[in-house]
């Protein structure tokens, strides 16, 4: 019973394709300026204030390590990537509601619950082509910079930025569901990632409020860590998964129960 | 879908009504969309299910079929309680439905579209409806005229050969020589075997096509009969010609609905017994009377005229 699956999935493929292609170029000009920035790496992180470096999870400028998990992660994949993840759930299920193709679907043999996990299934689109296409880009990139920097480590930052673009998804299904609007459940979703992501970063600044960062998803997913200490944290992704299912099981609960 | 529930068979005191409706009722704030509707439809026949727009036909169907939740009372399709999720979503797998808006993958193919239909329920009988039926399958949705929309829809409702199928105004859209041939088709499926539930708000082919009729008004049922009864109850249609005006107050008796009273000619529908139409007759100078049975539209209107009276 996968029909809905391969149905989703083929609908996610010319975005995801158009978002691989951008993500791409975007890390690719990032790779381009990085010699010149890695020049005045000191300067750098001198002339800019320390609360918009904290922000951007700056650290060892100079390496590429430092300069991919600072730099391109923070942006391409925490920010843009859990952006796209958020919003295109956000329309996976309030769009065929509001289309009324949900009528269809489940006039047929088939579970609300089997549609919402199907719809949430098809996310292996994006998530292997991004992955897979930035992976390639980056090592091709550093390669050609004439830089080395540890595949298994970079593989990793791919690996445990899984759960935090799951948990980004989570939060657009549960839109999905509840809201009854496309764009309104869309734009929140995004919103909300959006705001998250701000608010971990300004929480980092200021070790009063350090705590309030403790509820975004970014705060259990470091990109930095990973390429320059090499330090898997294993532990934060297991908890983000948790959310996800959390969320999924949140969704679920609510779509099986309400009116279409 | 792997375990395609025997229920109907494993117990021996099942209902044997393909649909059966349990004072239904469906509360959106002060308006019941349905309010306490109670029917049964047999295996095998084609049962209208007649109203205007808005008169909460829609609401019954997707009651039906699990989309809504009703606020009271229960209906059960092919055996299997609709408060029941998982002996609902069962029972589906022999369930057609052809809504009213046709909610299609928009830049996917006819193919593509039936394509994912039969993954989703089957396809058994695809080609032999796609030779009744013949929507541009190589186009997008998104280009599809409304009736090959309908078309569409009605070969993915029929496809994997359901024992019921549910269909909301299925002939909006289709030009006259397609509704013939949906109206023949569904008559041979009723000889096949299945069973069809038809909203309508267009009597004449409910009269043309469907077994029994229910009437559905703001939200409750109002008739349910064959549509023979539904004929001789709604009264008979009179035309009086009289040799001079006559005083209206003492003319229309209180059988007499939707008068119509211009200079010496009567026109109204009489709900009462002719013979006594007769005795009323006798007292004023007729020259000529015309009764016979009225257009399903005249009995529609004795429902939902606007100057209706109480119909008992």
């Amino acid at each position: 019973m996968t029909a809905i699956l391969r149905t989703e999935s083929g609908r996610l493929l010319r975005g995801t394709l158009l978002l691989t292609g951008l993500l791409v170029v975007l890390s690719a000009f990032f790779l381009v300026v990085f010699p010149s920035i890695q020049d005045e790496a000191a300067l750098f992180e001198e002339v800019y204030p320390e609360y918009i470096l904290a922000l951007l999870g700056v650290e060892e400028l100079h390496t590429i390590e430092g300069f991919l998990g600072g730099y391109i992660f923070p942006f391409v994949w925490v920010l843009l990537a859990g952006i796209y993840f958020a919003y295109v759930s956000a329309g996976m299920i309030s769009r065929d509601v509001r289309t009324r193709r949900m009528d269809l679907t489940l006039s047929s043999a088939v579970s609300r619950e089997s549609v919402v996990l199907q719809k949430i299934g098809a996310l292996w689109v994006p998530l292997v082509a991004l992955s897979l296409a930035l992976l390639g880009t980056l090592l091709l990139g550093v390669s050609l910079l004439g830089e080395s920097v540890n595949p298994i480590a970079l593989a990793m930052v791919h690996v445990l930025g899984v759960p935090y673009l799951l948990v980004c998804a989570g939060i657009g299904i549960v839109f999905s569901v509840v809201l009854d609007r496309v764009e309104t459940a869309q734009a929140a979703a995004l919103g909300l990632v959006f705001v998250l992501w701000l608010v971990d970063g300004l929480a980092q600044l200021n070790p009063d409020f350090e705590w309030v960062g403790t509820v975004t998803p970014s705060r259990y997913y470091d990109p930095t860590a990973i390429l320059i200490h090499e330090e898997y944290a294993l532990l934060d992704a297991g908890l983000l998964l948790a959310a996800f299912l959390a969320l999924v099981g949140l969704a679920t609960a609510y779509f099986v129960r309400r009116d279409l | 879908m792997s375990g395609q529930t025997a229920a109907h068979e494993t117990e021996p005191t099942a209902d044997t009504a393909t649909i059966r409706l349990d004072g239904l009722t469906k509360q959106y704030g002060d308006v019941m969309a349905n309010d306490a509707v109670i029917f049964a439809v047999e295996p095998g026949e084609i049962f209208g299910y007649l109203g205007p727009n808005g008169a909460g036909k829609t609401t019954t169907i997707r009651l039906l079929l699990g989309l809504l939740k009703p606020t009271a009372g229960t209906a059960t399709v092919l055996g299997a309680d609709i408060r029941d999720r998982r002996a609902l979503t069962q029972a589906k797998a022999n369930v057609g439905y052809l809504p009213d808006t046709l909610g299609f993958e928009e830049r996917l193919t006819g193919r593509e579209v039936l394509e994912y239909f039969a993954r989703l329920r089957g396809d058994e009988r695809r080609d032999e409806l796609l030779e009744l039926f013949r929507p541009p399958l190589d186009k997008p949705v998104e280009t599809y005229s409304h009736g090959n929309r309908r078309m569409l829809g009605i070969v993915q409702a029929f496809m994997h050969d359901p024992d019921l199928v549910i269909m909301d105004e299925p002939t909006s859209g289709l030009d006259p020589l397609k509704q013939d041939r949906l109206h023949r088709f569904l008559e041979d499926e009723r000889d096949a075997g299945t069973t069809i539930f038809f909203s309508s708000h267009v009597l004449s082919e409910v009269q043309r096509v469907c077994d029994r009729v229910g009437i559905i008004r703001d939200g409750e049922l109002v008739a349910l009969e064959t549509i023979e009864e539904l004929l001789e109850r709604g009264g008979k249609d009179v035309r009086v010609q009289l040799a001079r005006p006559v005083d209206p107050d003492q003319f229309v008796t209180a059988e007499m609905i939707d008068v119509e009273l211009v200079d010496r000619t009567a026109r109204f529908t009489y709900t009462g017994e002719v013979i006594e139409l007769l005795e009323h007759l006798v007292q004023y100078d007729v020259t000529d009377v015309d009764i016979g049975d009225p257009q399903l539209d005249e009995v529609f209107k004795h429902y939902y005229g606007t100057d209706s009276q109480e119909t008992g």
